[in-house]
Order: structure tokens, then sequence, then C-alpha cells
């Protein structure tokens, strides 16, 4: 494709095309050259605790069956009947020990081995060796809760995937002894948006807070002001795409909006090098490339009042060329009392769930810029990406990957859209 | 027990007067029109099999809140910087299917009714629809009433709208 061949050198010097962020070429290429390779996200152990309990997911357009066995282990399915391919699944989430289509009857245990087969004798002749027609299994594997799945037989390990970016995703995983839980079943909604931009912005966007969510600073809610707003870090994986922004503000007290009991427990959970950088840390904004991103953020429901710290957990699933549906959890610490859990929820629907003060203005801009990028006149013009370009990295910095002194830069979205570049426009 | 008509009357009155409120972005007029316990919730919606326990979660909600936080909502669409709201959308309430019964205090009513919002932004003819359930509690306050407890369930599962920047 001719926009892929030239995007390597425009990266390098901090131009990227227009038409990425919505074009049908494209999409054609990311479900199986990106979507078919990748580890993408499924969902957290705490949805299905119970031997039976299923959620469906999505790889791209694949419809995912994630289930815990009756022996207790994570499986992954293709949520589709082997006989002539209908969905089996019709539900989001519940329990089962097994699925039957509704077609022609063909039934299947959560694990996704074929154990029934109407007419077995009398129209297949006893002939349909069932043990070939289990469901399409789908590879998995976790991280500290965490649940992904690839459609690439030969992908790296997960472990491998992450490549050290488990560092600073344990900020949000490791509040406590006992990691994080779902609050409760994700909201889910769609976008005329392209998962792109999302995934970006959640890379570490310092740079569009100030502006985008102005009325945060009106109404008193950020402690931090325009004038220490860039104050921070920008870390990226390299080669991987996984990026965080971290923001932070001067004088604010450790691990601020945390009850005092989970900080001590961090002292335990998190290595001294995590402390140092997590104590200072406001707010946490990061992505699991391709497409699943997390914000921390201390929070005052009402500007002024105690906070707290409320953690989501968002899915940027795309369904065609500038449409995605979004999935937005909430993660609570498992050991805070439940009603921190609450306040931390309440928190996250008032600012981040779909109704959130904050999420409908970027969802606003994101439709926009989509549309914007789909005419015509912008298939031929790139965006410059060049903030950060001189800056040198940390040397002493105690965590993996490469960091920078400064929050409001593009230093990691380089390394996002080269590592999508090294996806989609590979050979075959 | 059957309600007095002119009681039926004058809720429904309320109500189609709250809509206007909304519709007509008056939202300081709308958020007194909530009790100062007020709550204002809409549970998140899953598509579950037909015998499971429940379909509206019990725990995750759209929106959560409180008169407080609503207020917080309302001061948010009064600065300059409410982006998704700007240009304003277009929304229009309709209300059908409204259904009056005495509450378990006294001076209270519960009402049940279906609200079908349209919603339209900018030069877009596309439209967003969103179809909810309403269960509210409201309580007689002097001539009038005071919205306690706004419950709305939203009948998609995956809601089709970009942003929820419009009250249901």
């Amino acid at each position: 494709m001719k926009l892929l061949e030239n995007m390597g050198d425009a990266i390098k010097q901090g131009r990227v095309p227009a038409r990425i962020f919505n074009d049908s070429e494209v999409w054609e290429l990311e479900k199986t050259k990106l979507f078919g390779k990748v580890w993408s996200f499924l969902g957290h152990e705490s949805e299905i605790p119970q031997p039976g309990d299923y959620v469906t997911r999505y790889i791209a357009d694949n419809s995912i069956i994630l289930a815990r066995d009756e022996h207790g282990e994570i499986k992954a399915n293709l949520n589709m009947c082997r006989h002539r391919g209908n969905q089996i699944c019709k539900a989001e989430m519940g329990n089962s020990s097994h699925f039957r289509c509704s077609y022609h009857g063909w039934v299947y245990k959560n694990s996704g081995e074929l154990v029934g087969v109407p007419y077995l004798k009398e129209g297949y002749d006893g002939l349909l060796d069932r043990s070939k027609w289990g469901l399409v299994s789908v590879r998995v594997d976790s991280y500290e809760g965490l649940i992904f799945g690839t459609l690439d037989p030969k992908a790296p390990t997960l472990e491998e995937y992450l490549g050290g970016f488990q560092f600073y995703l344990d900020i949000y995983l490791k509040p406590g002894p006992n990691g994080v839980e779902v609050y409760g079943p994700p909201d889910r909604w769609a976008a005329e948006t392209d998962w792109k931009i999302c995934a970006e912005n959640f890379s570490g966007d310092g740079y569009h807070t100030p502006v985008a969510h102005q009325f945060g600073f009106q109404l008193g809610y950020f402690p931090s002001s325009g004038s220490t707003h860039s104050l921070g870090w920008a870390v990226h994986i390299p080669d991987k795409g996984h990026a965080i922004g971290l923001g932070h503000t001067p004088g604010l007290p450790p691990f601020m909006g945390y009850p005092d009991a989970l900080v001590e427990h961090m002292k335990n959970t998190l290595s001294q090098g995590q402390q140092d950088i997590f104590a200072k840390t406001r707010t946490a904004v990061g992505t699991v490339f391709p497409n699943l991103s997390f914000l921390i953020q201390p929070f005052s429901p009402i500007p002024g009042e105690p906070g707290v710290r409320f953690c989501t957990m968002r899915l940027w699933h795309p369904t065609g060329a500038g449409q995605m549906e979004m999935y937005s959890w909430c993660l609570v610490p498992r050991d805070a009392d439940p009603e921190y859990k609450e306040r931390a929820y309440q928190a996250y629907t008032l600012a981040f769930g779909q109704a959130g003060t904050f999420e409908q203005d970027d969802f606003e801009n994101w439709t926009n810029l989509t549309r914007q990028a789909g005419s015509s006149l912008a298939r031929d013009l790139e965006f410059p990406y060049q903030m950060g370009m001189d800056l040198t990295p940390i040397t002493d910095w105690p965590g993996p990957g490469i960091a920078v002194d400064r929050y409001v830069t593009e230093n990691n979205f380089r390394n996002q859209w080269a590592t999508w570049l090294n996806y989609v426009g590979a050979e075959g | 027990m059957s309600t007095a008509v002119s009681v039926e009357l004058a809720v429904q009155r309320f109500l189609a007067q709250e809509c206007l409120a909304l519709d007509e972005r008056r939202f300081r007029d709308w958020l007194n029109m909530f009790a100062e316990d007020g709550r204002y919730e809409v549970p998140v919606r899953v598509t579950r099999e037909k015998d499971a326990e429940w379909d509206l979660s019990p725990k995750s909600k759209i929106f959560d809140d409180t008169k407080k936080t609503l207020e917080i909502r309302v001061r948010r669409l009064e600065t300059d910087f409410a982006w998704a709201e700007q240009p304003p959308s277009r929304t229009r309430h309709h209300l059908s299917n409204i259904l009056l019964d005495e509450g378990d205090e006294a001076g209270t009513y519960l009402v049940r009714s279906n609200c079908l919002i349209y919603r339209s932004r900018g030069d877009q003819p596309a439209y967003d629809l969103v179809s909810a359930q309403r269960r509210d509690l409201i309580r007689e306050n002097g001539d009038g009433f005071l919205f306690v407890h706004r419950w709305a369930a939203i009948d998609q599962s995956t809601v089709g709208s970009r942003n929820l920047s419009f009250f249901i």
C-alpha cells in the first residue's frame, strides 16, 4: 500500500499520515496483519471467577468466548459452531458448562470440545470424528489478572510481547497484595471514531488535557495548574508500542487518593524502583499496544472535598474504518473496603464512564477528527509528531524502556505508530 | 387504590415540565426539580440468557449521581469548555405510558414511564435515539413535586451514542 511506503521515514522525521485514522484499506490490513498477530485483551480474571463463568469478547471482527472451564482453566474459543458457523453463545456473560448451537444442536463443553452431535448414528453413520470438530481455540495467557488472546500460533509469549511494560502496568494492577478486580461489567457504547486516536491519546497525551478538559481546571478539579501541567515523564518500550505518560505535580502527597492501608501494602507489592516513580505520579495514562488502555487519577467528585484514586481500563474495539465500540471498566483494589470501592466507582462514572464529564469531550473531539481524517484532501496530508524529538532519554531511570523527562511530548506516539507500521506494513 | 385523576394530571404536567427544561437547556430549572437528597441512576445493561439472575447490573452504572454531582454536571455545561455540547445538541424527550402508583411514604408516588430521546448534533443528518424505561420516585412539595429518585434503564446494552452528554 502506497500510503505505508513513506511512513517509516516520515515518522523518523516527526510526521504521520492523517489517513491512517480513517481508511478502509488500512482497516482491511489491520484486521489480519495487526489483530491477527498481536496479543489482544479479552477480559479480567475477576470477570469469570467460577468454573463455567464466561464472557464474550472480540479480537477484531472475531467473536470469542472466554470461559473458565470445569477444571478452573481459562479457555478462549471462537464463538462459532464448526458445523455451519452459527454463533453458539448470544449472551455477553453468564455461567454454563456447555454451549449448544441453536441451528442443528451441536453441543460443546465450555473448554471447546465437541461432545454432542444429533443424529450421529442415523445421519452420519457414526463416521464423524468429534475430536476433529471442536471449537476453534484461541491461545491465551495472562498477566496479573489481565487475560490476553492471540490468533497467531507463532506469536511470542505474552511476557516477551509485553517486553518490560509489566513494570508500569503494576501501577494499575498492584495496589495491595491481592491486586485489582473489576467493579462490575463494563460500559459499552459505539462511536464513529477510529480506535487508533483513542489508543494514542491514552499513551500519554498530556498535551490535550488543559484544552480538551479545560472545564476541569475551571471547576477546580485538577491539583495541577496550566503552568505545572507539562511536568512528569513519558516512557515507551521500543518496537513494542506500549507506552505510558506519568503526570507529576510537585508537593502532592505520595500515592494521593489511596487509603493509607493500601499505600502501606504497596511497599510489599511494588519494587523500590516502582515505588520511587509511582509515589510521585499524579496521573498515569498508558496503553498496551495496540488497543488496551488504563488511566489512574486522584479525583474528588466535588472539587475541594476529599477524593479517591480511580482506575479505568478500556478497550478500543475496532468495528470498521473509523468505527469502534468501547468497553470501559473500573478497576478497584481487591483489598479496599466496600465503601472505598463504591466511592472510586462513583468517581469513575462521573469522570470517565460513558456519561463521564471528561469522557464526553474526548469522544466529541475524536469523532470529529475521524470524520475529517476520512476526507479526500486529508488523504495526502500528514500531521506533525515532532514534539520532544530532541529530548535525551533519562540515563538513570529505574524502569524498563525509554523515558524522557516531560509529560507533554510525542515520543511515545512515534514509537507507537512505528510499531503499528511494522505490523501493518509487513510483507506477506 | 386508584390515585385521584387530578394527581395524575399534576404528575404528568410535572414530567412534561422536566422534559421541557431539559430540551430548552434550562439545566438550573431542571436541577431545582430534584430534592436535596435526590438520586439519579442509570444502570449498565448486559445481554444475558433469558433465565439469568439480572440483565441490569446491580453494580455498574452509567450515571450514579447525587444532587451535588448533578450540580457539577450543570456547572460544567455552564462553562465555555463543555466541548461535547458545543454547539449544543438538540434533544427531544418523548414520554409515554405514564403509570402512577402511590409510594410507601405518604405524599410520595412511584411513576413509571417510557422515554424516547432524540438527539441531533451539528449539521450531521444522523441522529441518536435512546430508548429508556424510567422509574421515578417523586415527593409532594408545596403545590408541586420533587424527584427523589430518577432511575432510568437504557434498552441497548451497547449504547449507540458516542457519549451521553445529555440527561436521560
